[in-house]
């Protein structure tokens, strides 16, 4: 019972953009006397005006796709070397980093807009996708950095020694033997990057304004506020739709590797 | 790559005044010992005694605060771990979780350069030696803990190392295996030919497998000798009480104190008279263990607590005399603890 009413918690708003993207905006408004399966039928019209627009609505996931994976390779890179070393620190050393790291973490975000518009302008970083990684990354670092370093610290010291006394390099041992066992948290990690990147609309707002250029948030809200006068509820959900599905996909695919990860275990007998 | 260290091949292993001190604590005092191909040294001590600081010392996963180590003619003090050509099986014994068997024991040589057909000549011969044939697509978590073992064995032969060193290789197994495999590793490790560095808390380990035994405590070297030297010619009070399962009774005489090994005290009838060459004490028994192949009675003696005697089944009650020989009872200084000898063995 309470699965169940997890499952409609979870799954009914998106069953229902779902159904009110496959409805003719008449339906949807009301001018057909609406209800569930009232007249009306059913369209893809929202899907065909989306992806017919100018630009189409697939460059926007393509958009978004490039920046999220640009940002989350630019911050794993980052925070992988960052997290070893703060694991392998001395503990009272590796404790106040982690607490300004922490506390990087904790830093309201929104402060940060303008001064980074002004990096963007300075720079000219605006209306570059791969620009807009810096600042994803910058923003997502302390958390990762966090994540990835209590996984480091859940490795054992002796299998990382016994690396070590297989003649192993730092590198060597970070490829073959630490990296592989933390798989997991990467991917966990990975994921928290990623929506972070792809829902992201304030810098993305500001950084990019032509239009071929734009991320999913911000072209949503063209979307969204392209009409003064009605308000396109069946593009709209349509477009929510395209835009949360490579997500789930994405959950989907991560969340095998996850489980399987954590049921891995046994380093010690 | 290995001919080169082999030189002077009468060199073994060889530590000079080595130390360790982290911040004020010292870990290691000065130890200085040595260990000769193809012998098997253990390290004995109570946990914290700095056995397994040595290890480390050694294999280079901690730095020196002074001294030398030396193995095979050569200073390695302060090599880096990789270039010293020294093998280790952990106490957890350390496997990649998440490789088989047969990538466990390949990846460190596939890193290290070795050409891939002696890769595989070398896996095969050493799977063949340790039985591990069947297991080779096996990850270390289907393995039981004696298979582990093994593969850890496994992949420390590979590294075809010049020293050998085990920390506490056994202490993950059940009882029974443990005896069962000390023959079978006392066999492999002599069969390497290198010098072996075998840490243990466990006497009877020291004692079935090693050639010799280094009994440490508290950083410090108590003495260096085979079993039976540490057995019966103990340096201090210290090393008697480690040594010996039941452990040494200790009685407080008015000059020192008297080491007296279980299994040389007799029981006699109460009040009888004693021979000359002979001590005794009165005592009551309070209770005995009988452990198959003998019994071990406890005698309660006033003002020298409980002493432990290890022989027959006798009377299981009452009152009773425990005697000992003169020359087995090993005297020591109550301050010191270290062992005074005997006029008789002195004069000899």
């Amino acid at each position: 019972m309470a699965r169940l009413a997890l499952l409609i918690w979870s799954l009914g708003p998106m069953v229902w953009q779902l159904y009110t993207s496959l409805r003719p905006t008449e339906a949807l408004t009301g001018g057909l006397g609406g209800g569930l399966g009232g007249p009306g039928g059913w369209t893809f019209a929202h899907y065909q005006q989306l992806l017919h627009g100018n630009p189409p609505f697939q460059i926007y996931l393509l958009n978004s796709a490039l920046v999220g994976a640009s940002s989350t390779a630019l911050t794993l890179a980052l925070a992988v070397p960052c997290a070893y070393a703060l694991s392998r620190l001395g503990r009272n050393a590796s404790r106040s980093l982690s607490l300004l790291v922490a506390a990087a973490a904790a830093f309201p975000a929104v402060l940060l807009f303008l001064a980074l518009l002004e990096l963007a302008r300075n720079w000219h970083l605006a209306n570059n996708l791969l620009a807009l990684s810096l600042p994803y990354a910058g923003l997502c670092l302390p958390l990762a950095i966090l994540l990835l370093q209590a996984s480091f610290r859940d490795i054992p010291m002796e299998l990382e020694e016994a690396a070590v006394m297989e003649g192993m390099g730092l590198w060597q041992r970070l490829r073959w033997v630490l990296l592989p066992l933390m798989t997991p948290a990467m991917a966990s990690a990975a994921l928290l990057i990623f929506i972070f990147c792809w829902n992201e609309y304030p810098i993305a707002l500001t950084w990019l304004s032509r239009s071929d250029l734009l991320t999913l948030a911000p072209a949503m809200a063209r979307i969204a506020g392209s009409s003064v006068y009605t308000i396109p509820y069946g593009a709209f959900a349509a477009a929510t739709v395209l835009g949360s599905a490579p997500l789930i996909l994405l959950m989907l695919l991560f969340q095998r590797q996850i489980i399987s990860g954590l049921t891995q275990g046994a380093i010690k007998g | 790559m290995t001919q080169s260290l082999n030189t002077s091949t009468a060199a073994g292993l060889r530590l000079r005044e080595l130390s360790r001190r982290v911040q004020q604590q010292t870990l290691l005092d000065r130890l200085t010992l040595e260990v000769a191909p193809g012998e098997i040294l253990a390290l004995l001590g109570p946990s914290g005694c700095g056995k397994s600081t040595t290890l480390r010392l050694i294999a280079g996963l901690d730095r020196a605060s002074s001294g030398e180590i030396e193995l095979g003619g050569a200073v390695i003090t302060h090599l880096p771990p990789a270039q010293r050509q020294v093998a280790m099986v952990f106490q957890s014994y350390a496997l990649f979780p998440h490789l088989s068997v047969e990538r466990n024991l390949s990846l460190g040589m596939e890193l290290r350069g070795v050409p891939r057909a002696d890769i595989a000549r070398d896996l095969e011969q050493v799977l063949a030696l340790l039985q591990l044939e069947g297991l080779r697509q096996r990850r270390p978590a289907e393995l039981s803990g004696g298979q582990r073992q093994r593969v850890a064995l496994a992949r420390a032969l590979l590294r075809k190392p010049a020293l050998f060193l085990l920390d506490e290789p056994m202490s993950n197994l059940d009882a029974q295996l443990r005896e069962d495999l000390r023959g079978e590793l006392r066999t492999l490790l002599r069969s390497t030919g290198v010098p072996v560095v075998y840490v243990t808390h466990d006497q009877h380990e020291a004692m079935g497998l090693a050639d010799r035994i280094a009994v440490l405590r508290e950083g410090r070297l108590q003495q260096i000798g085979t079993a039976a030297e540490l057995y019966n010619t103990p340096t201090n009070r210290f090393v008697a009480s480690f040594l010996g399962n039941p452990s040494i009774n200790l009685i407080e005489t008015p000059e020192r104190q008297l080491g007296l090994r279980p299994e040389r005290l007799k029981l006699a009838p109460a009040g009888s008279s004693c021979e000359a060459g002979w001590s005794m004490l009165e005592g009551t028994i309070s209770h005995r263990e009988w452990l198959g192949d003998r019994v071990i009675t406890h005698v309660q003696c006033p003002g020298q607590g409980s002493l432990k005697v290890v022989g027959d089944a006798g009377q299981a009650a009452g009152p009773v005399q425990v005697r000992w020989r003169h020359e087995d009872a090993l005297s020591f200084e109550r301050d010191g603890g270290g062992r005074l000898l005997p006029l008789t063995t002195r004069s000899q």
